[in-house]
């Protein structure tokens, strides 16, 4: 209720999401099946919210694609996921994975982690996670954030 | 129905005043304050249950409780009756962190069921995000949001005595309107189940929380979004 899906900006997380699409080898092909992809679900949930004006879709979560099995690959996804972190509103107790934001990070971990990471609420806090879980994608995600510095 | 007037050591009577879960308007401020003037009150204090106390001389009572109704104000019941409940300030426009109206929920059970007789008193907090300002899980029924509109509900807390009880999950992730209904559901229970000046949280030790199972209805999450978002999911419309 204190952050708006207004106040996020969707259309850059759309355009993140929209460079992964725009490497898929199945990508404008019959073979493009969005509700079988991580991707397409990130999108389609971008896409609801914007229709609906929500920010958080309850049991989405539930809802996460987890058989796509298409290779991703770190570089092709950190720049989205940063946006994530760019867009998070950093609710900390307040965090629920149904949240707008959070479901396509979760999508985008799993896309490439095949598992999502407990969102601590805090991108600082998730930051950390992830350079002692993963840290190539962490230095990857923080050379995408220093991107969006300068 | 006992209400909120105590006699205390120094002679003086304390007048228990409710409002809106302790939101006045200046007009109510203002007004309380005049009241307070023109009848002799010693002080007012903010009670920990969003009520103020008024302090003043026996003879001066009956005045100034005359004021309270223009005002809009209350005394406060007492007893073995729901207490007035306390409510965060949780809603779209004051608090930053809410995450749904705890306010406007808490209000609406206030309106609804403060006074109603129960076996032993019987306290209600609504808090608007996880942090639980007011303590949800220290009172006899507690809700706490847990999205938007969407509170998780908790029976047969103790905040006070000796002895502190937090209370065990009734619901998750239902609305307001489930809340309202559960608290009726967990106050018929109570009256039926509970012995004389019994307080919930004995009941519930005495009797087994299946007692207070609410029906499958009152519990049903309300998942219109996520069915409405996997029908979106399946249809036309792809990611590229």
């Amino acid at each position: 209720m204190a952050v708006k899906v207004e106040e996020i900006n969707l259309a850059a997380l759309e355009t993140q999401l929209d460079r992964i699409c725009q490497g898929c080898d199945l990508y404008n092909s019959p073979g493009c099946n969005p509700s079988q992809c991580l991707v397409g679900f990130a999108r389609k949930v971008l896409s609801f919210a914007a229709q609906k004006k929500l920010l958080d879709i309850p049991g989405a979560s539930r809802l996460l694609p987890a058989q796509d099995f298409k290779p991703y690959y770190p570089e092709q996804v950190a720049g989205a996921i940063a946006e994530t972190c760019r867009q998070c509103r950093q609710c900390r107790d307040n965090h629920s994975p149904d949240c707008v934001i959070a479901l396509v990070r979760s999508a985008l971990e799993s896309a490439l982690l095949q598992e999502t990471i407990d969102y601590p609420g805090s991108v600082f806090l998730y930051l950390a996670r992830i350079k002692e879980q993963h840290p190539q994608l962490a230095a990857l995600l923080a050379r995408e954030l220093q991107k969006g510095r300068t | 129905m006992g209400e909120g007037y105590f006699k205390q050591r120094n002679g003086l009577i304390a007048v228990d005043i409710m409002a809106a879960c302790g939101v006045m308007t200046p007009e109510q401020w203002a007004g309380l304050g005049q009241a307070a003037r023109e009848n002799n009150v010693f002080r007012l204090k903010m009670t920990a249950r969003q009520t103020v106390v008024v302090l003043l001389p026996e003879e001066n009572v009956e005045k100034l409780v005359a004021a309270l109704e223009p005002l809009g104000l209350k005394v406060a019941p007492f007893g073995k009756v729901v207490r007035p409940v306390k409510a965060c300030p949780g809603n779209q426009d004051l608090c930053p962190r809410a995450i749904a109206d705890a306010l406007g929920l808490g209000i609406a059970i206030q309106e609804k069921c403060v006074g109603q007789e129960v076996p032993k008193d019987f306290k209600i907090a609504v808090a608007g995000c996880p942090r639980g300002c007011t303590e949800p899980q220290c009172a006899d029924f507690g809700a706490r949001a847990s999205g938007q509109n969407r509170f998780d509900v908790f029976i047969g807390g103790r905040g006070s005595t000796v002895k502190p009880v937090h209370g065990v999950p009734l619901a998750r992730k239902v609305t307001a309107g489930q809340v309202m209904q559960l608290l009726d559901f967990v106050l018929e229970r109570y009256r039926n189940l509970a012995q004389p000046h019994e307080r919930l949280c004995q009941t519930l030790a005495r009797v087994g929380e299946n007692q207070f199972q609410p029906p499958a209805e009152l519990l049903a999450a309300p998942e219109e979004e996520a069915s409405e978002f996997a029908r979106f999911l399946q249809g036309g419309g792809g990611g590229n």
